[in-house]
């Protein structure tokens, strides 16, 4: 009875954390974008409001919120709002499934640093991907406007696109690992003592291609596309509603995405990994705190690179989008898990 | 002759390396880390050039008028030279130039000696479009435009301009601008700041 309280309280505890980095640091990822985006173009950025804009998030968020909340006339109310909770809650689950480092003993219980260990979190992951479709599908759809309809369509066949693409190339760290759940495919690199993004570096690419679709993030920033349809799907939103899109889609996924990523090629929380070598850790001084910060670097690395990557390409057409994932991205990935599937048994066990 | 920037095939090396995706990376993390051109607006103010078509002014007498014309003018308009007070001798060649000429309100003003010196003078710049016509009529480099640029005011009275703030932005801009030069940048280093790329040569592009 009391490890089922104490598990309780746990999974409490774990829940409140993650809730709150996630959603913080998707506020704050907002600054980082903003300030990313000037440098690039020789601006500061938010100088303002707190020391070097420390404080504009916050600043934002007041703002959005006190405005007001339009409806547009002959719109779907029902759908309209379900819409914004079916864009959240997939979005924030997936980091249920997210390892932030190793097992660790507190108070004499064994903490793992993951919400839940399901041996098929992976699958839940690309389910709960596949859903954000809905949430963009409906907001274009219950607002009634062209725009967003435009936008919704669009993204809508993007994702499906790359919702296979993005499927076959997680294929190959799935056979080269043997396990679907993500804090076992971390801990078969670390047994192993090699990132997967050497062995699959084809994957990686297509992986890479497809968190950028998913996303909405430029090149592929088709249903924003704010040249062309303004802001997509989110034009009829007002006040906080307007903001949360954005957050989820351009931070939370982007995070949640990238954090996959980080398990499934870069090790997860392991430190420098070099082929035949094995891992070079130069935060050793750290003690247990390492993996930690580690896994954290990862995925702020990674941010940065779709920021800068962002702020540097332009804009594919919607067609050269769909092409790009019919007949390069999914054959790469078709090829890559054959040639793994045949080689790795022979060659890996 | 049209200089063609040509369009090369990429090759399967370049295709596969993403090195043009690389190059354009390389070019954005450069301009990243180098330094903002930016100026903090309300905190930090360019100064503009001198030639800068800003709010209105007199200029004053003090002995360093256009001559012979200045002299020609105040006697065939019978103007009474002050020291101290605007050069305006009444010819209304600036009403003339305006294309919206109801804007200038000007009137002469009798003093005891028979002759006359200017004793209405207003501009409302709610209606003016800063072309500078008026300026480049004067004849006797009295009107000009300075190189206050802020001209946002709460009311639409505030917007007109009378005889004493004409005089006293030409007073102002006398102590500050008068003597110098005539340049469009007020010094090299300003204009590099905004426009630096003046001195970079771009690579001629080969065929």
């Amino acid at each position: 009875m009391e490890s089922v309280i104490a598990g309780l309280i746990i999974a409490v505890i774990k829940i409140l954390v993650i809730l709150g980095v996630v959603l913080g640091v998707g506020a704050y990822l907002t600054l980082v974008e903003r300030k990313v985006a000037a440098h690039i173009q020789r601006r500061p950025g938010p100088m303002v409001v707190g020391w070097h804009g420390l404080l504009q998030p916050l600043a934002d968020g007041l703002k959005l919120m006190t405005k007001e909340d339009l409806f547009p006339r002959y719109g779907n109310r029902v759908l309209y709002n379900l819409a914004l909770i079916m864009a959240l809650v997939p979005a924030t689950l997936v980091f249920a499934v997210i390892p932030f480092g190793p097992e660790f003993e507190l108070f004499g219980y064994k903490i793992k640093p993951i919400l839940t260990d399901v041996n098929v979190g992976l699958l839940l992951v690309f389910g709960l991907g596949s859903l954000a479709v809905y949430a963009i599908a409906l907001a274009g759809w219950a607002s009634n406007s062209k725009y967003p309809l435009i936008g919704s369509m669009r993204k809508a066949g993007i994702i499906v696109s790359y919702e296979v693409a993005i499927t076959f190339a997680v294929m190959g760290p799935l056979i080269l690992a043997g396990t679907l759940s993500t804090y076992n495919i971390v801990e078969a690199q670390i047994e192993q003592k090699l990132w997967y993004v050497w062995l699959q570096p084809v994957a990686f690419v297509v992986f890479m291609f497809s968190l950028l679709a998913e996303t909405g993030r430029v090149p592929f920033d088709i249903q924003e596309a704010e040249a062309e349809l303004v802001t997509g799907f989110t034009v009829e939103y007002g006040g906080m509603k307007f903001g949360l899109f954005p957050l989820v889609e351009w931070y939370v996924e982007v995070l949640s995405l990238s954090a996959i990523a980080v398990v499934l090629f870069l090790g997860g929380w392991s430190p420098i990994n070099i082929p035949f070598i094995g891992f070079i850790d130069p935060l050793f001084f750290l003690g247990p705190l390492s993996p930690f910060v580690w896994f954290i670097l990862k995925v702020t690395a990674l941010f940065l690179f779709i920021l800068w990557l962002h702020w540097t390409l332009p804009r594919y057409r919607i067609d050269q989008i769909t092409e790009i994932a019919w007949k390069v991205m999914l054959p790469l990935a078709l090829f890559n898990l054959v040639f793994t599937a045949i080689i790795a048994p022979v060659v890996w066990r | 002759m049209v200089k063609k920037v040509f369009e090369k095939p990429l090759s399967w090396i370049e295709r596969i390396l993403f090195i043009d995706f690389i190059k354009g990376l390389s070019v954005t993390i450069r301009h990243a880390f180098s330094k903002t051109i930016t100026t903090h607006y309300p905190y930090e103010k360019l100064t503009p050039p001198k030639r800068f078509r800003g709010f209105f002014g007199h200029k004053v007498i003090n002995g360093t008028e256009p001559q012979p014309g200045f002299n020609e003018w105040t006697e065939r308009m019978k103007i009474e030279v002050i020291p101290g007070k605007s050069r305006c001798v009444v010819c209304y060649l600036c009403k003339k130039a305006c294309p919206v000429p109801q804007l200038f309100e000007i009137d002469g003003k009798k003093v005891e000696s028979g002759k006359k010196v200017v004793g209405v003078f207003n501009m409302n710049l709610m209606l003016c479009t800063f072309c500078g016509f008026c300026v480049d009529a004067c004849p006797v480099d009295c009107l000009f435009q300075s190189d206050i640029h802020e001209t946002a005011s709460y009311t639409r009275k505030d917007a007109i301009l009378d005889l004493e703030t004409l005089e006293r932005v030409g007073k102002d801009w006398q102590r500050r601008r008068d003597n110098e030069p005539d340049r469009i940048w007020i010094d090299d280093r300003q204009r590099e700041r905004l426009w630096y790329e003046n001195d970079v040569r771009l690579p001629e592009v080969k065929k």
